[in-house]
């Protein structure tokens, strides 16, 4: 169907309970009782166009298993596109309510998909009761069959489009409480929160089938291309869903390309190895609590990623330095902030994470680095790296101390609040760990016995040692 | 590189045959309009209209495919369905001749073009000449050409099933964009120095799947209009619509991805490891390289990411080698920075390709010849690159650069591949230029 359809169907019902074989019966029940009806409301003709209706029949089944046997991969980006909802639309029109059931059915009766019987069941009840539910609205909404003789824009608008368009949306809606109610009987998810949801996620592309199903029938009738249509129609779809799946692809290469070069840059410093990752997942958490959009949590998400990635200009040697740091050594490791986002600088997609980058060590009392900001001029993101930051640092063991907890680093946090983190920040963390569980991490002791003595900026007490250079340092 | 110098002609003359075309099918419209009576252009002018609207707003939202293509699907998709309209609404037959198409579309694609001149982007005359081009292909074959007894297509089909007509129609479509891709073959491979057959190559591959997508959606205008008029035009370009709109996201990830590697090749510099500008040099002469030696697009890209990273395997080193310069250190210690960047390379699990290139950057090309081993051209050429770079410098003066590639002749052939090397010298004749 769409993403969230495609996922409850295929879902592992491991072993179906007396509940979930009784509602599958039951959809498939109701799948024959609706083919009967349709069968004695609108017969396929069987008299002179028989060899036609027969045709588009056939035509229509072996699109639909084409379809559905090419839409199971998860294309990305939450963009889906389902060939069968298009052919049940258009099965519809061109069939009326008994070819639709039979063409939902004879779809998930052939899929080349591996499934499980009883999956395989349920899809064949719901895709035919939904079919045979479309024709049944499709024809209550004033549509007709339509007809070569149909000419004309608004005759065909009014008797083929809009119908189509209100059997369209019938069909989403039937689709998403089917699926619902299975989903609630396997999972145990409230039946309206699901459909909400698909209807949220999947609703709009119903649309786009809406539409397409509509010219894919103009083109079959009152233009005469007949089956060969649906090529011309299809092609751009295709072409349109392979350039998705590639876009996807390359998504997620680029995403794995850019974390583990920045994991290859941390290997200078054994305290900050997985940090980066970390930070960048808290902040997807926090990102999760402040409710932010996509694209600002895609920027956010990065700048966590990349927030320490400047240290490769601090000499290595004081990075691993393990006796007291001279103020010189505190100074070079605050260029840091600078250097990283001097050199994300000219990456377009990170425009928005550079400003977070550079000012991720600033405190909420101004005594940070490098600009010494105050309160709410420092930048949100830069606020809420800082938080991960300093969670991170307190929930991963050191040569001193061991990993804290998670409740402690949070009561920690909390001391922090004010002068040095954001309260607010620190609150929306809180309940991102409310919803989510985290692991402290507890370094290997060889792992701890190579690290040595090395200091770890990120630790909020040393943000304290600090801030008597960020004053010295602080533009005039 | 010398492309600057190069661009103006070609640019040029494909400005002026443009031009020249338009001029003369704008030239025949007018005379027919004075010159003949039965020529009414009156009923066509809705039509006309709205495809010309139709091109105008495909053209203002061209998208740059993976690669430096650049096209516009929706306004080449109209201009398709232009040129083989068969009837115009109210079943008035369309009697217009492949001037008429050439001239609106010319003149529809002069007005797409002027937002981006505005703003001062570069736009590529070439690419708006090459679709004219395809245009003018598919409008003279299905309204001109005498097909049987003179009778073009379009006075042959009345009474085919439709069809057979949607056929004719895709064919003629696939054979015009062909010609499009062929003319940017030409053109880019004028540009690259890269042998003409594996850019077509490279070309057609790339475009393949828009080729079908844009010959269905032209047919599928066409076909429509009768039962719909001029609703058709943008209801059947919808489908295309989806597919810009995934072309375009492809090409962003892309360009994307490129932009980050560019920038982490950057990070052994800025960490002092390197010298600023190495990598790029690197990466530009060895793109150049592989250019001229005709290899795939895929493989240049692949040639392209491990020439700029081919250094990122320093970052292991506590302390920087003095310049950064590898030609100058330890042969053991240049295998083992080659080694360490293709492990970090390899630990992103999908640049293998990439790895495999940088593990054998430093390998003698003796290697090849004594013992049979394979060894990648791309790790050759960055070999020969990268001495090369370390050698010469910053825009070196011509001694210096006349030093370093003597340096390398010495190694000619048993530290270094003499083809690629031939062609490093021809690369750097061409910047003399």
């Amino acid at each position: 169907m769409n993403d969230t359809g495609s996922k409850g169907r295929s879902q592992n019902v491991s072993v179906p309970s007396r509940a979930v074989s009784a509602y599958i019966a039951a959809v498939l029940l109701g799948a024959v009782g609706l083919a009967a009806l349709a069968w004695r409301v609108h017969p396929l003709s069987v008299n002179a166009p028989f060899r036609s209706d027969v045709v588009t029949l056939v035509v229509l089944c072996v699109l639909g298993v084409l379809g559905s046997a090419s839409q199971e991969r998860n294309v990305g980006g939450r963009i889906g596109f389902s060939f069968t909802s298009i052919i049940l639309l258009a099965a519809v029109a061109l069939l009326g309510p008994f070819g639709a059931a039979i063409v939902g059915a004879v779809t998930y009766l052939l899929v080349v998909n591996k499934q499980r019987p009883e999956v395989r069941l349920f899809n064949i009840g719901m895709t035919s009761a939904y079919g045979a539910i479309g024709g049944f609205v499709y024809l209550l909404a004033g549509g007709t069959a339509p007809e070569s003789s149909i000419g004309g824009v608004w005759p065909l608008v009014l008797h083929v489009g809009l119908p189509m368009m209100v059997a369209d949306v019938a069909q989403c809606l039937l689709n998403a409480v089917i699926l619902a109610g299975i989903v609630r009987l396997t999972k145990g998810t409230p039946i309206r929160r699901f459909v909400l949801g698909m209807l949220g996620t999947s609703g709009p592309a119903y649309i786009g089938y809406g539409l397409i199903g509509f010219l894919f029938v103009i083109l079959w009738v009152p233009a005469g291309v007949g089956p060969a249509s649906a090529l011309l129609i299809l092609a751009p779809l295709f072409v349109a869903r392979w350039a998705f799946v590639q876009y996807g692809d390359e998504q997620r290469a680029h995403e794995r390309t850019l974390s583990a070069l920045v994991a290859a840059v941390e290997t200078k410093d054994v305290y900050t190895r997985g940090h980066s990752e970390r930070v960048a997942q808290l902040c997807d958490l926090m990102a999760g609590s402040l409710s932010l959009n996509h694209q600002d949590t895609e920027a956010l998400r990065f700048a966590g990623m990349l927030h320490d990635i400047g240290k490769l200009a601090v000499p290595t040697r004081v990075l691993r330095k393990s006796d007291q740091l001279s103020e010189a050594n505190f100074a070079s490791v605050a260029t840091h902030a600078a250097s990283g986002a001097e050199m994300v600088r000219g990456i377009e997609f990170l425009e928005g994470s550079t400003e977070a980058i550079l000012h991720h060590h600033e405190r909420m009392d101004g005594n940070g680095y490098p600009a010494g900001l105050r309160g709410e001029d420092i930048p949100l993101f830069a606020r809420i790296i800082a938080v991960a930051d300093a969670f991170d640092s307190l929930t991963t063991s050191r040569f001193h101390r061991d990993a804290h907890t998670v409740e402690d680093a949070v009561v920690e946090l909390r001391r922090y609040a004010g002068a040095q983190l954001d309260p607010a920040i620190v609150a929306a963390l809180e309940r991102g760990l409310a919803r989510h569980t985290w692991e402290p991490t507890r370094l290997e002791p060889t792992l701890m016995a190579t690290a040595g003595r090395a200091f770890d900026h990120d630790d909020p007490a040393v943000s304290d040692l600090m801030v008597g250079l960020a004053s010295g340092q602080r533009a005039p | 590189m010398s492309t600057q110098a190069r661009r103006l002609p070609l640019e040029t003359l494909s400005g002026v045959l443009a031009l020249a075309l338009t001029v003369g099918a704008a030239a025949l419209v007018i005379f027919r309009i004075r010159a003949l009576a039965s020529f009414d252009l009156r009923p066509l002018l809705p039509v006309v209209a709205v495809f010309f609207v139709a091109i105008v707003i495909g053209e203002v939202f061209r998208v740059s495919q993976p690669g430096t293509r650049h096209t516009a699907p929706l306004a080449t998709a109209a201009a398709l369905a232009f040129a083989m309209t068969v009837e115009s609404p109210h079943g008035t037959p369309a009697r217009y001749g492949a001037d008429l198409v050439v001239a609106v579309t010319a003149f529809a694609m002069a007005v797409g073009l002027a937002p981006s001149l505005v703003r001062g982007r570069p736009s590529r005359v070439s690419d708006l000449a090459n679709s004219l081009a395809a245009i003018t292909v598919a409008a003279l074959l299905f309204r001109e050409v005498p097909i049987s007894n003179g009778r073009s297509l379009l006075d042959l089909q009345p009474g085919w099933p439709p069809y057979l007509l949607a056929l004719a129609m895709v064919l003629i479509s696939g054979f015009a964009l062909t010609v499009e891709v062929i003319l940017a073959a030409v053109v880019r491979s004028t540009r690259s120095h890269a042998p003409f057959l594996r850019t077509f190559q490279d070309e057609f591959q790339a475009a393949s799947g828009l080729i079908a997508a844009l010959g269905a959606t032209g047919a599928l205008v066409a076909l429509a209009e009768p039962p719909l008029g001029i609703l058709a035009i943008p209801l059947f370009l919808f489908p295309l619509g989806l597919t810009q709109f995934a072309v375009r996201r492809q090409s962003t990830i892309r360009r994307t991805y490129g932009q980050t590697i560019r920038t982490l090749s950057r990070l052994t510099e800025l960490g002092g490891y390197t010298e600023p500008g190495h990598a790029s040099r690197v990466a530009e002469l060895s793109l150049a390289i592989g250019h001229q030696l005709g290899m795939s697009e895929r493989d240049v890209l692949d040639l392209e990411y491990a020439a700029l990273l081919h250094d990122i395997g320093q970052v292991s080193l506590t302390e920087p080698i003095p310049g950064g310069a590898t030609v100058l250190a330890a042969p053991a210690d240049q295998r083992r920075i080659a080694h360490d960047g293709a492990e970090i390379v390899r630990q992103t699990g999908v640049l293998d390709k990439v790895a495999v290139i940088m593990e054998a950057q430093t390998t003698s090309y003796r290697q090849v010849r004594e013992l049979g081993e394979d060894l990648p051209l791309a790790s050759r050429i960055i070999k020969v690159c990268n001495a090369y770079d370390d050698m010469a410098g910053v825009r070196p003066t011509p001694a210096r650069r006349n030093a370093a590639m003597e340096r390398i002749h010495l190694g000619l052939g048993y530290e270094y591949d003499p083809r690629v090397v031939d062609a490093l010298a021809r690369v750097l004749d061409r910047e003399d230029q």
